[in-house]
C-alpha cells in the first residue's frame, strides 16, 4: 500500500491558540475557542484564587454573552453556588428490614405438598427463589441506589475542585456551569463547532478542561471523567435526550 | 420543570410517617458508628442494622460474655466461639464444626466477621436475622446439644449473674429471645474492613505488590470472581449475597435423586427441622433448597464474603477445598457439571501463574489485625500446593471441549482495572511505577 496522501489524513483536532500578554500576564481561554482575557497582575503560571477564578470565569461568560446575545443558555447566576457535596436528592428508598424474630423457632411449617413460592409469604422477607439472576431484592436496590449517588456526589466534588480536576489556574467547572447548568449532556453526541468534529459529552469535558481550566485533558476511563459524566446526566434526570441539538 | 423542594420533602416525611406507624421502633435514628474503618460502608450498616436492634454497649457486653459462655451447651463444653474463634477469625479452621461429644455436623463455621451486613444467615439463608441464626445452634443435637428453649432459659436462671444482667440491660427476668438479641449486639460490632486492600483502593497505589495489582485485575477480569464476588464502595464485602450452585457437592450427590427424597421430608418454613437437616443429614448438599423447594436452588449455596477469606480456610460449605489453589483451581475448570450447576459456572482458562496472583489478591483482604496469621497460612497453604486434587488443567485450558467464551485477559500493559477505580467510584489509584507487568 502506498502511503496516504497528505490530504486524506484526519484533520488535526483543533486547539485554542492563546494570545501571549506582553507583560508575561496569564491568559485564560474560554471554551468558545475565542476569547480570551489577560489577567492583570498574575503572571503566566500562577495560579488564582477561587475568588479571583470565579471573577475572571464571570468575566469570560459575560463577554461571550455579550458577543452571542442569541446564544440558548439559561440564566443562571454567574457566581458559583455550589451545593454542599452530598446534598445531591438520595432516592427515598425504605429498605425493607427482615421480620423482627417471632421470638420461637417455627414449628410444624408446611406440609410436603404445599410449594415453595408459599414461603416467601410465611417469612415475609424478599426470597430468592430459584433464579440465581434477576432475582433481586429491596436491599440489593437499595445499595445500587447508594451506590449511584455515591459515583454521583464524587463527580460534584471533582466538577467543584480546579485541583481535583488537574487545573493549573484556580478555574473549576462549576464557575462557569454553577449546578451543572448548561451542560446540556442530553443533547450529545453533536457537532460542536470550536471543537470541528461531532462531540461526545466527555469530548466537551475535556475541551473544557483545556481552556480554561488549564488541566490536561482526561483519559475515558479516568474516574473522574466518569464521575463527572455521572454528575451532569444526574442534574438532568428528566430530561427528553435530543441528541444533535444546537 | 423541576418541582419546588418543599412538595418533595412532604412527600417523603408523609410516607415516612406512614411506615413509622406501623413499626414504631423505625423512627428512631440510628446513625453508623464513628469509627468504621474505610473498608466498612456506612451506607451498608444503616441498611443492615434494623433501628431497634443497634448495638448499645450494654447488649454488647452482655452478647459477648454469652458468646464465649460453654454454659451454653449441654454439657459445658461447647460455646458459640468455640467454632467462632477470635483468634482463627470467627471461624475454627476446620473442615466441618464440632460440637458438644466431639459430634461433627455437616458445614464448614462461616467467619462472623461482617455477618452484620449479610443478607441472610448460615450457608443456606434459613435465619433471615442474626438473632434467628443465634438460637439454632444453641439447641442443635450436634452443637450445643440443649433440648429446648425452656432448658435454656432455665440453665441460664440459676446463673446468678446472668439473672442480674438480663435485668440491668432488658429489665426482665432471662427469655430466650433476649438472649439472642444480646448474642447478636456483640455480632454487629464484628466488622472488618481495615485490610491492605482498602489502603489500595483508597489511592495507596504502593499498598499491592505487582503481582496483587494483577490479581486485582484478574479478579475483575479474566478470573470472573467478581460476577458473584462484586464489591463497591456502598457494598464491599465482596459478595452478591445470592445463592449458587458451584458443583462442590456434586462428587457425591446425585442432586435429582436427593431432590426427590428431600421433596418428601422437607417441611419449608420449618426453621428447626431445616437445621437438623442441614446440619445432621444427608439432605445437607440440598443447600437452598431445603429453605425454598425450588428446584433451582438444588446444590445452592450462598456466596460468602471475600473479606479475611485467606484466614477462614478450609473452603466451601463443606470445608472440603484446603487452600485457595484448591478454590481457583475449583473455578478454572468451571466447578463440577451436574444438572442444577450455575450457569455462570465456566473455565477460565487461568495459568498457573494467574492462579497465582488471584490468590496472592485475595490474601489482600485480610484484616490489619490478622497479619500475622495470615503470613502463616499463606506459607502453609503455598506448601499444599503440589497437592491440588481438583486440578484439571486439561478441562480448564479447552482441551476437553471447547465451550464458552473465556472473558478478557486484561492487557496490563495497556489499562490495569486496577488503576481506574474499577471497585467504586472515588479510588484515584496512580501507577506505582511506569515499569510493565
Amino acid at each position: 500500500m502506498s502511503p496516504p496522501a497528505r490530504g486524506t489524513q484526519a484533520p488535526e483536532v483543533k486547539k485554542h491558540e492563546l494570545p501571549v500578554s506582553k507583560d508575561g500576564n496569564l491568559v485564560v481561554g474560554l471554551c468558545d475557542g475565542e476569547t480570551s482575557m489577560e489577567v492583570k497582575g498574575v503572571k503566566a503560571g500562577e495560579s488564582l484564587t477561587r475568588a479571583q477564578a470565579q471573577h475572571v470565569s464571570g468575566a469570560l461568560m459575560e463577554e461571550w454573552l455579550r458577543k452571542n446575545p442569541n446564544a440558548h443558555w439559561d440564566a443562571v447566576p454567574l457566581v458559583a453556588q455550589a451545593p454542599a457535596p452530598g446534598s445531591t436528592t438520595p432516592r427515598t428508598q425504605q429498605p425493607r428490614t427482615p421480620a423482627p424474630s417471632k421470638g420461637t423457632v417455627r414449628e410444624g411449617g408446611v406440609t410436603p405438598e404445599s410449594g415453595g413460592a408459599e414461603v416467601k409469604k410465611q417469612q415475609a422477607v424478599p426470597i430468592q427463589d430459584g433464579h440465581t439472576y434477576g432475582a433481586f431484592s429491596d436491599r440489593d436496590e437499595a445499595i445500587w441506589a447508594a451506590s449511584t449517588e455515591q459515583f454521583v456526589d464524587e463527580g460534584h466534588r471533582v466538577f467543584h475542585d480546579a485541583q481535583a480536576i488537574g487545573g493549573t489556574v484556580g478555574i473549576s467547572c462549576d464557575m462557569c456551569h454553577p449546578d451543572a447548568s448548561n451542560t446540556h449532556p442530553e443533547t450529545y453526541p453533536k457537532y460542536q463547532v470550536q471543537l470541528g468534529r461531532v462531540a461526545l459529552l466527555r469530548d466537551m469535558i475535556n475541551w473544557c478542561i483545556e481552556n480554561p481550566v488549564r488541566g490536561r485533558p482526561l483519559a475515558d476511563g479516568d474516574p473522574r471523567m466518569r464521575a463527572m459524566e455521572a454528575y451532569i446526566y444526574a442534574k438532568r434526570k428528566g430530561v427528553k435526550l435530543e441528541y444533535g441539538k444546537k | 420543570m423541576r418541582p419546588p423542594c418543599g412538595v418533595a420533602l412532604s412527600l417523603a416525611v408523609l410516607l415516612f410517617a406512614h411506615s413509622g406507624q406501623a413499626q414504631p421502633q423505625d423512627r428512631e435514628v440510628v446513625s453508623s458508628p464513628a469509627d468504621l474503618p474505610p473498608g466498612v460502608s456506612a451506607v451498608l450498616w444503616k441498611l443492615s442494622v434494623p433501628p431497634h436492634l443497634a448495638p448499645t454497649p450494654e447488649r454488647v457486653l452482655l452478647g459477648e460474655k454469652l458468646f464465649n459462655d460453654q454454659r451454653l451447651s449441654v454439657d459445658n463444653t461447647v460455646s458459640c466461639s468455640t467454632c467462632h474463634d477470635p483468634r482463627l477469625g470467627f471461624a475454627d479452621a476446620k473442615p466441618v464444626s464440632e460440637g458438644v461429644k466431639g459430634q461433627k455436623v455437616t458445614r464448614n463455621s462461616p467467619t462472623i466477621l461482617n455477618a452484620l451486613f449479610n443478607a441472610s444467615q448460615f450457608w443456606d439463608g434459613r435465619a433471615s436475622t442474626l438473632e434467628d441464626q443465634a438460637k439454632l445452634p444453641i439447641l442443635n443435637p450436634r452443637e450445643m446439644g440443649m433440648p429446648d428453649e425452656a432448658a435454656v432459659v432455665a440453665k441460664v436462671k440459676t446463673i446468678p449473674e446472668y439473672v442480674r444482667d438480663f435485668q440491668k440491660v432488658f429489665n426482665r427476668e432471662v427469655n430466650f429471645d433476649d438472649l439472642a438479641v444480646a448474642i447478636a449486639a456483640f455480632e454487629r460490632t464484628l466488622y472488618s474492613g481495615n485490610a491492605r486492600f482498602d489502603r489500595f483502593i483508597t489511592g495507596d497505589a504502593k499498598a499491592f505488590s505487582a503481582a496483587e495489582r494483577r490479581g486485582w485485575a484478574l479478579f475483575n477480569g479474566k478470573a470472573r470472581c467478581n460476577t458473584c464476588h462484586a464489591g463497591n464502595v456502598v457494598s464491599p464485602l465482596f459478595s452478591d449475597q445470592k445463592f449458587h450452585n458451584i458443583g462442590i457437592a456434586a462428587h457425591k450427590t446425585d442432586f435429582p435423586q436427593l431432590a426427590r427424597e428431600g421433596l418428601k421430608v422437607v417441611r419449608t418454613g420449618d426453621e428447626k427441622q431445616i437445621d437438623e437437616l442441614a446440619l445432621e443429614t444427608r439432605f445437607s448438599e440440598l443447600g437452598r433448597f431445603l429453605v425454598t423447594k425450588q428446584e433451582n436452588d438444588v446444590g445452592a449455596f450462598k456466596t460468602p464474603t471475600l473479606r479475611n477469606i485467606a484466614i477462614t480456610g478450609p473452603y466451601m460449605h463443606d470445608g472440603s477445598l484446603v487452600t485457595l489453589w484448591d478454590v481457583m483451581d475449583h473455578y478454572n475448570k468451571g466447578g463440577v457439571p451436574n444438572p442444577y450447576l450455575d450457569g455462570g459456572m465456566q473455565r477460565l482458562g487461568l495459568t498457573e501463574t494467574e492462579i497465582d496472583d488471584v490468590v496472592a489478591f485475595l490474601f489482600t483482604l485480610t484484616d490489619e489485625q490478622f497479619v500475622k496469621f495470615a503470613t502463616q497460612e499463606q506459607a502453609r497453604q503455598r506448601g499444599l500446593k503440589s497437592k491440588r486434587p481438583e486440578r484439571d488443567t486439561a478441562v480448564a485450558m479447552g482441551k476437553k471441549g471447547n465451550l464458552g467464551d473465556l472473558a478478557p485477559n486484561p492487557d496490563l500493559a495497556v489499562k490495569n482495572p486496577a488503576d481506574i477505580g474499577v471497585y467504586g467510584t472515588e479510588a484515584q489509584v496512580k501507577p506505582a511505577s511506569t515499569s510493565k507487568p
